[in-house]
């Protein structure tokens, strides 16, 4: 099957679109690739900490508060919240009294976009910014997009290979953007973890758990398996590989 | 008498079975089934268990051999029952999804370099910024489709 790619940078990071099926270069996959863009630069416009004029911006200045915000201000802020307390404390949207949802944004905001696509009947997508991404397929006879893992020790080799028909994979690591995770209780950067990969059904919580597993370091593992509808790859700084599956999910072969 | 140690490694053999089966079942259009593969043991040790269950041990099966290509799976044993099931390798050819369901799916770790030869749509990594992405292995496979 003949698979379509598109690139463009929103955010500071590659926003990458891979289609297969029945609209993958005619008009109608032009004008949903140009909506999932258009989607992921309001997000910006509205979260960005670097754009002085953002709501986020405006709020840690004090000019406004969340109720003068768009509503979804209020909905990342919430899951922020959320991830604080499901991660005992080590995720935070929340850093000496300043905003910062980034953490929270990127995976919302591409889970968000994907909604363009979805509409392009027939045709598989699969939509990535800066190496987290949403899949989809749109029949039961479509094969699974194969994602790689990145080895975070050989950036330019995978660790593993993954199948997703239908879901979302997401990888924190420190290689990439210098030491940018750090964990919100002590303000250090973990060491333990080389990286940590989350496959989930919905991108927003694969993002969140992959940078607050990550944030906890050492116990990165065990957090995970507690974590329902979870599994993945944890890579520790020695180069041991780890696959885990959350203990609530249950196997439908034994 | 069956002791514990000897009756993790049996139901660890019976579920080898299991999931070679299920790629029989699954790759059976395309070739005809053979006798069950050649299976030379498996190793047990303590785990780092991803578990907050002290008593879990994780067993890693060596690899098998099927008609298909190399099979490996790991077990995750909790008070003699398996917990987990991990793939750590599945034959690369004709097989076209073994997910087991949406949110179990095989996790495949590749020792060395095949896994660059197998067929990847997409790279998933920490998060690669526009300046690092020409240098990425996404930005090659963007090319080279």
């Amino acid at each position: 099957m003949n698979t379509a790619r598109y690139v463009e940078h929103v955010m500071g990071m590659p926003i990458g679109l891979a289609l297969r099926g029945r609209h993958t270069s005619d008009a109608q996959a032009h004008q949903a690739w140009s909506k999932a863009l258009a989607i992921l630069r309001d997000a910006d416009r509205v979260f960005s900490t670097y754009r002085p004029d953002s709501y986020i911006s405006r709020l840690n200045r004090g000019e406004i508060q969340v109720a003068d915000c768009p509503p979804e201000v209020a909905e990342v802020l919430n899951l922020g919240e959320q991830a604080r307390r499901e991660s005992g404390d080590a995720f935070n949207v929340r850093r000496s009294g300043a905003l910062d949802p980034s953490g929270v944004v990127k995976g919302w905001a591409v889970e968000r976009a994907a909604q363009a696509l979805a509409k392009l009947a027939g045709t598989d997508y699969c939509l990535s910014a800066g190496g987290d991404m949403t899949c989809h397929v749109a029949s039961p006879d479509s094969p699974a997009w194969r994602i790689g893992i990145e080895d975070p020790h050989h950036l330019n080799t995978v660790a593993a290979v993954v199948p997703i028909r239908n879901g979302a994979i997401a990888t924190s690591g420190l290689k990439h953007r210098g030491n940018h995770i750090t964990d919100a209780r002590t303000g250090m950067t973990p060491t333990a973890v080389a990286s940590v990969t989350v496959v989930h059904s919905n991108l927003t919580w694969a993002d969140i758990d992959a940078t607050a597993a990550f944030a906890k370091g050492s116990d990165a593992l065990t957090w995970l398996a507690s974590r329902p509808g979870r599994t993945g790859l944890v890579v520790l700084e020695d180069g041991t590989r780890h696959v885990y599956r959350s203990n609530a999910t249950r196997l439908a072969t034994c | 008498m069956v002791t514990p140690v000897k009756r993790i490694v049996f139901s660890f053999l019976a579920t080898v079975s299991i999931v070679v089966l299920l790629f029989a079942y699954r790759t059976s259009t395309s070739g005809r089934m053979t006798a069950a593969p050649a299976i030379s043991g498996g190793s047990v040790e303590s785990t780092p268990a991803p578990s907050s269950t002290s008593n879990a041990q994780t067993v890693t099966g060596e690899v098998a051999s099927t008609q298909w290509g190399p099979v490996q799976v790991q077990l995750t044993i909790e008070n003699g029952k398996i917990t987990a099931v991990n793939v750590l390798q599945y034959p690369n050819g004709n097989h076209r999804d073994v997910e087991i369901n949406d949110y179990a799916l095989p996790i495949l770790i590749d020792e060395t370099t095949k896994a660059q030869s197998a067929q990847i749509d997409m790279v998933s990594g920490a998060t690669v910024t526009s300046d690092g992405y020409i240098r990425s292995l996404q930005s090659a496979l963007d090319q080279a489709k």
